[in-house]
């Protein structure tokens, strides 16, 4: 029998968004005026909304709202929405990605680029793999490869909204400065996005059937087709789509359509959604044809709507409190600092910059903010890590976003 | 083919002594031989006509036939006969003869499998060691410029790009240069959620502003330019793209833009390089400027 919301139901889930929009909306302008991140705004209301705060005070009323235990049809209906959410979240991340610019940077780019994830990367799957025990992992068990390889990641990536908003506040954005951490932070996400889904495939998410080489070439093959081929047919169908259809209806279905049908692709293959959706928006955002205004409504619709709701769910589902351990944190702040600091400045003093601009290139990549908690939320999900784990990565992608300005500025005379 | 590196390094972008044309025996070539000639007179230069390819009778007669038909002054003029690889050997000629400016006939557009292969014209666009003129619509008696847009993109190159457009203004008679600079912040749309729309715009409008003093500021420290009008101007989009569209929408008759600073390959084309949305489509006749004193 296929069930269906009954009338409370549909009542409850409108109330739980409703609550979530409005309470980080409210939050994320009171965090404006402290400049801080609205993430952190959005973030502090799940833990408020959760079971660190008002699980704590009223049960009943949170498990009424809430109802992820109790009810399974606002639950499924729920986690629909937040799996859409960070779909939607890796789609205007891919669309900031612009390869062209990262290759016109050149030399002192790339190296950045690479240096800024090699050396963390190794740092992280270094450490969880001699000391396992203290991730509560188990030494040589099935995840023992897995976690490694999950913690050099997410000690690895960038988390380029955060960069941007920082460079331009700095006035740096077009400095040499600037273009390199832009373009590396960019390089960032799309190795470490792409490397991501291999580990989440390779976790038995999706019930992959394929092989690790298998697995490796869909989804380079997969890239490279829709950065390619993909790109060239996109360039003939937007200038049509843009003039022929409905403005901005027309342009904005096309690409969310492309988005979901992408992410449900990577999906059947037994890759994540989110490649996919990260790489439609890659391929869309790199199109001359994608007009700056139908760009800026993407950004607006995803922000505004998918990110609070994907957010503010991270502190309903975690207890932040209880899974607080101040030797993850500091273990997982220190590695996070050494290794990105260390392999983006010395990539960028090989690059040709001096010392100085190399540190702020360094400090400057440090920031992970909402890409490292998307990236967290995913992975305790397939069950990767733990929730201790996962509080410790929040945490960590909070510090690294509030200390990366005023670290950089140390570095450089704005 | 040996050629003295002394005589081309450092040489500035103008003027032009020595203009060279591509002959190619194409439709279109009465028009471009006939572009060339009288640039070659505006700017007091020797011109060249090189051909690579067989010589032969057939060829020797319809060249002269058409030197005659141009009434173009023998003694003012050398052609030369080469075999070989097209692209390769006319970009060597320019070394070995010193040219300052090549002159080549160019499709405006070019169907999706040439452009990635690369056809004659785009090929050595992207690799000359000199400036290249690239003609959409030669006409055998001139083309008159009177509008001419420079790319004042932010580049140490781009002042010889602006001088040597001055130049080129100044010789065939234009009235006005417009110098503009593209405007595009990639990863800036994730922030638009961070601010009101007060705070918007006038993030916007700063933004512009700075941009516009770096173009006054680039024009200021230009040659004079005596009666010709420099318009500056900041339009919105990715570099190459805004300008090619920019061009195209006010109807210019010369788009200037810096020579690329390497050689530019099928990866510029697949991620598309700024100079390669120019190429992709031509919006008017354009001179890429190799500014020597710069990069070499």
């Amino acid at each position: 029998m296929i069930k269906k919301l009954t009338h409370d139901d549909l009542i409850v889930l409108l109330l739980a968004i409703s609550t979530m929009l409005i309470t980080s909306r409210i939050l994320a302008e009171l965090g404006k005026k402290l400049k801080l991140p609205v993430v952190m705004g959005e973030l502090l209301v799940g833990i408020a909304l959760g079971p660190t705060v008002l699980g704590m005070l009223s049960p009943e009323f949170f498990n009424w709202l809430f109802p992820f235990t109790s009810n399974t049809n606002v639950s499924i209906a729920l986690d629909g929405i937040f799996q859409l959410s960070v779909v939607m979240l890796l789609f205007v991340a891919g669309l900031e990605v612009q390869l062209p610019m990262v290759l016109r940077q050149g030399r002192a780019a790339i190296v950045t680029g690479l240096s800024s994830m090699i050396i963390p990367f190794f740092t992280g799957y270094a450490v969880a793999w001699f000391f396992p025990e203290v991730f509560g992992v188990v030494a040589e068990s099935q995840y023992h490869f897995l976690f490694s390889l999950f913690l050099g990641t997410a000690l690895s990536i960038s988390a380029l909204p955060v960069i941007a908003r920082i460079l331009m506040d700095m006035n740096l954005f077009k400095t040499n400065i600037g273009m390199v951490i832009i373009a590396s932070a960019m390089f960032n996400d799309l190795v470490g996005w792409l490397f991501f889904s291999l580990i989440l495939s390779m976790s038995g998410h999706g019930q992959n059937h394929f092989g690790l080489g298998y697995t490796i070439l869909y989804i380079l093959g997969f890239g490279i087709f829709m950065l390619t081929i993909g790109r060239i047919i996109l360039n003939r169908v937007l200038p049509w789509v843009q003039t022929k259809l409905s403005w901005p209806g027309g342009v904005l279905a096309m690409c969310l359509g492309l988005c979901l049908l992408c992410a449900a692709f990577t999906e059947s293959i037994g890759l994540h959604a989110i490649l996919g959706a990260f790489i439609a928006g890659i391929a869309i955002g790199d199109s001359v044809h994608l007009r700056e205004q139908a760009r800026e409504i993407i950004h607006q619709f995803v922000t505004n709507f998918f990110a609070p709701l994907f957010f503010v769910s991270i502190g309903l589902k975690v207890n932040f409190i209880e899974n607080f351990d101040w030797l993850m944190v500091t273990i997982i702040m220190v590695l996070a600092f050494a290794g990105k600091v260390t392999g983006a400045s010395a990539g960028a003093y090989l690059g040709g910059m001096s010392k100085r601009d190399s540190l702020a290139v360094g400090f400057g990549l440090n920031a992970r903010g909402a890409m490292e908690i998307i990236l967290g939320t995913l992975a305790l999900n397939a069950g990767l890590i733990t929730q201790p784990v996962f509080v410790a990565l929040v945490i960590m992608a909070l510090v690294t976003s509030l200390s990366s300005g005023p670290l950089m500025r140390r570095f450089v005379d704005t | 083919m040996e050629f003295d590196l002394e005589k081309l390094k450092k040489r500035p972008s103008y003027p032009f002594e020595t203009i060279a044309v591509a002959v190619a025996f194409s439709p279109r070539l009465e028009g471009v031989v006939g572009e060339a000639w009288r640039l070659s007179k505006v700017f007091g230069a020797k011109l060249l006509l090189m051909h690579i390819g067989d010589r032969t009778r057939n060829k020797e007669d319809k060249l002269n036939n058409l030197l005659e038909k141009l009434k173009v002054d023998e003694q003012q003029v050398r052609i030369i006969w080469n075999e070989g690889n097209a692209v390769d050997t006319l970009l060597q000629l320019c070394k070995l003869h010193v040219v300052d400016l090549l002159v080549l006939g160019a499709l405006r557009k070019e169907n999706m499998l040439n452009f990635y292969l690369g056809s004659l014209a785009r090929n050595i666009s992207r690799r000359a060691k000199c400036s290249v003129l690239l003609l959409t619509e030669p006409d055998p008696a001139g083309t008159r410029y009177k509008k001419i847009m420079v790319s004042g993109v932010e580049n140490p190159k781009t002042i010889h790009t602006i001088n040597t457009a001055i130049y080129f203004a100044e010789h065939v008679k234009a009235k006005e240069i417009t110098v503009a600079t593209e405007v595009h912040h990639p990863g800036l749309a994730m922030t638009a959620g961070d601010n009101t729309a007060p705070e918007a715009s006038k993030m916007k409008k700063e933004m512009k502003e700075e941009e516009l003093n770096k173009v006054h500021e680039m024009v200021e420290s230009c040659r004079k330019h005596g009666d010709i009008e420099i318009c500056e101007k900041v339009i919105q989009g990715k570099p190459g793209y805004a300008i090619r569209q920019y061009a195209t929408s006010k109807k210019a008759d010369l788009l200037v833009i810096n020579s690329p600073e390497g050689k530019l390959g099928i990866f510029d084309r697949i991620f598309t390089h700024d100079m390669e949305y120019i190429l992709e489509d031509l919006p008017c006749n354009v001179l890429i400027v190799h500014s020597r004193v710069t990069t070499e």
